[in-house]
């Protein structure tokens, strides 16, 4: 039980209220182990991005508990999420989402000033971290200034910048090139070999394929994909 | 992470620039409004307390209701009283008061001037020759010399007096004659203009002694007496009151005036307008806290995506609030210094208005030089300081309270 890094207790998530209520995702029960590579498909619309989003504690479930590392959050206020997230959540957008006035090097390491790490050391740690990705030589460029597969890969960095228990990746390669996509996926598996737990959302039946396990949402229905 | 707010937030002001100035500009003309109301105050303030201080010995004797600080900007004079006198038996009482160094009399009464053959009617005052130099000084004359003591049978003449009265303008050294005596003019006042208490234009002036010889009267509308201690100065005032007002059997026939009261109701009157002028340019302050409100808002909306990422990312409500507050703060900051700045430069350019102007003769003979204090500046950015945090707390409040699913939306 102690290694599981998330279990969801009976999770639901539904949008709206009143008569047009969405049920997003449903009665869910999972467990998934640390150091886990685990790919979630699924059509469009069926509550991928809500179940990540519900384990990233980007939002709060309807119902049901979710426990990260050992901690109920489903209980927590909006700080202590915000806590849970810089701690333990690498959370990477299928849109990126840099913050478009600060360079590579100042995106990496915001999260980690919101941690309140010394600065000499959070420069250190962002510049490692984007050597690893293969940008050394982009760290002083801003977002605009950086091609799609660039600012992901930026964007990886800054996840792994708060030594995350999780990686969340929704649909990361859905924005750039078959090439790029690679070379995201190629760097997130590296990461899964060191022995972090790393989710992706993906259309790309080859790219789940190269996870250790699939889980299938339909309709807000959580399934095992046995492969 | 403070370091990195202040990066954020410059770099934030320096993306939207020309908004940024802008709102900057409001902040900075609230701040300069008031820097240069400020220093205008206290330079008059400083002037005249500069002017007055000299004078802090000095008790001013009338009859009626005394001085008022009317008569005080335009250089002392006294007017009319209504045939009432004080009388030689007041002046020898007051001299017998403990502590009176000096007891100077100032007369006033009708006489005819002839100039060039043609003989007009005229007021004519008499003055101890030391109390025309605490009354006047040379600044009030367009020409010509006040007397000096040992000074006989000359005059000093009113704007009006030498331009208006006769035929052709009598000039600093013309011979006129009053009450058929000769006398030769020393000085011209300068043109007082706006009339009324005080002014100078009609005035014909000459020594005490003369007046008494000229006219053989010697109604005393007004003693000037200075005290040995200026610590006693008010206690000795109160006394001449009571001495003169039982001569005359009346409880409220004369009144003593001392200097320092008189400096001290009109600094009353100088704070009371500085607070004023400060309180008129708090307004603009207002206004462009409300330009800091706008301008942040704006910002949270446009940065909706950005507060929602910062939040995924980790930050706290409390991360948020201080990032936008510290903009507010910086927009803010910035502006004040800027305002500091054009006040200092711009209160020389409303004292130039002044001079010039048409209130320039309110001023009297007065020199009015702006002062700026580090206290005013200290003041200025702490106001902006307070200005800036005050008017993105609510825009930051906003800013917070977004949710971190904003960065994920419409994806
Ligand atoms: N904030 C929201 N408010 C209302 N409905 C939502 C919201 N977010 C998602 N949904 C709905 O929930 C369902 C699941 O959405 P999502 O998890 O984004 O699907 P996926 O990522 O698999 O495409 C969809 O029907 C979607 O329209
Ligand atoms: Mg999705």
């Amino acid at each position: 039980m102690n290694t599981d890094v998330i279990i969801t207790k009976n999770i639901s998530k539904t949008y709206g209220t009143g008569d047009i209520k969405v049920h997003a995702l449903r009665h869910t029960n999972i467990n998934i182990k640390r150091g886990d590579y685990i790919a979630i498909i699924g059509p469009s619309g069926s509550g991928k991005s809500t179940f990540m989003n519900l384990i990233g504690c980007l939002d709060k479930p309807s119902s049901g508990k979710l426990f990260i590392d050992g901690t109920d959050v489903s209980q927590l206020n909006e700080n202590q999420l915000a806590t849970i997230r810089r701690e333990k959540i690498g959370f990477i957008f299928q849109k990126y989402n840099l913050i478009p006035t600060l360079n590579a090097l100042e995106n990496v390491s915001l999260s980690t000033s919101f941690a309140g790490v010394k600065n000499k050391d959070r420069l250190k740690r962002a510049e490692k971290l984007l050597g690893m990705v293969d940008l050394s030589k982009r760290m002083l460029h801003k977002p605009s200034e950086m091609s799609g597969g660039e600012q992901q890969r930026v964007a990886i960095a800054r996840a792994l910048s708060n030594d995350p228990s999780i990686i969340l990746a929704d649909e990361p390669t859905g924005n750039v090139d078959t090439k790029s996509g690679n070379r995201i996926m190629g760097i997130l598996e590296d990461i899964n070999n060191k022995g972090e737990t790393v989710i992706i959302v993906t259309h790309d039946p080859n790219i789940a394929k190269r996870a250790k396990r699939i889980l299938k949402i339909q309709d807000g229905v959580v399934s095992e994909e046995n492969a | 992470m403070l370091k990195d707010n202040f990066n954020l937030a410059y770099k934030n002001i320096r993306e939207r620039m020309s908004r940024s100035i802008l709102t900057l500009l409001g902040i900075a003309i609230g701040i300069m409004a008031i820097i240069s109301l400020m220093g205008l105050g206290e330079g008059m303030n400083q002037a005249v307390t500069g002017e007055l201080s000299s004078l802090s010995d000095t008790i001013i004797v009338s009859v009626g209701q005394g001085l008022d600080i009317g008569s005080i900007f335009s250089g002392g004079g006294l007017d009319e009283t209504n045939g009432e006198y004080l009388t030689e038996r007041d002046i020898a009482d007051v001299k017998r008061i403990q502590g009176i160094k000096k007891v100077s009399t100032q007369l006033s009464g009708g006489g005819i001037l002839r100039y060039n053959s043609l003989d007009v009617a005229a007021s004519l005052t008499g003055m101890d020759v030391n109390v025309m130099h605490i009354s006047y000084g040379i600044e009030d004359l367009e020409s010509g010399s006040l007397l000096e003591i040992g000074d006989q049978n000359k005059c000093l003449i009113g704007y009006s007096v030498a331009h208006e009265y006769f035929d052709s303008d009598i000039a600093v050294g013309s011979r006129i004659k009053i009450n058929g005596e000769k006398n030769v003019v020393n000085g011209i006042f300068s043109q007082y203009g706006t009339g009324g208490i005080g002014s100078t234009d009609d005035l014909v002036l000459i020594t005490s002694r003369d007046f008494k010889k000229i006219t053989g009267q010697s109604n005393i509308t007004s003693a000037t007496i200075q005290v040995y201690d200026v610590t006693n100065v008010e206690s000795i005032a109160d006394e001449i009151e009571q001495v003169i007002n039982e001569n005359h059997g009346e409880d409220d026939f004369v009144s003593a005036t001392t200097m320092s009261s008189i400096l001290e109701s009109i600094q009353n009157i100088i704070g009371i307008m500085q607070m004023m002028l400060v309180a008129i340019a708090s307004i603009a302050l207002v206004v462009a806290s409300i330009g800091i409100m706008n301008t942040m808002l704006t910002s949270v909306m446009e940065r909706t995506r950005e507060i929602g990422i910062m939040k995924a990312i980790g930050a706290t409500n409390k991360d948020v609030m201080l990032i936008f507050i510290i903009e507010g703060m910086l927009l803010s900051i910035v502006g004040g210094i800027f305002g500091i700045l054009l006040g200092v430069f711009g209160s020389q350019g409303i004292t130039g208005l002044l001079t010039a102007g048409p209130m320039a003769g309110g001023g009297g003979g007065m020199s009015l030089t702006p002062i700026i204090s580090i206290g005013s500046i200290g003041l200025a950015v702490g106001v902006s300081l307070v200005v800036g945090v005050l008017s993105s707390l609510y825009p930051a409040w906003k800013a917070a309270r977004m949710s971190p699913i904003e960065a994920v939306r419409y994806e």
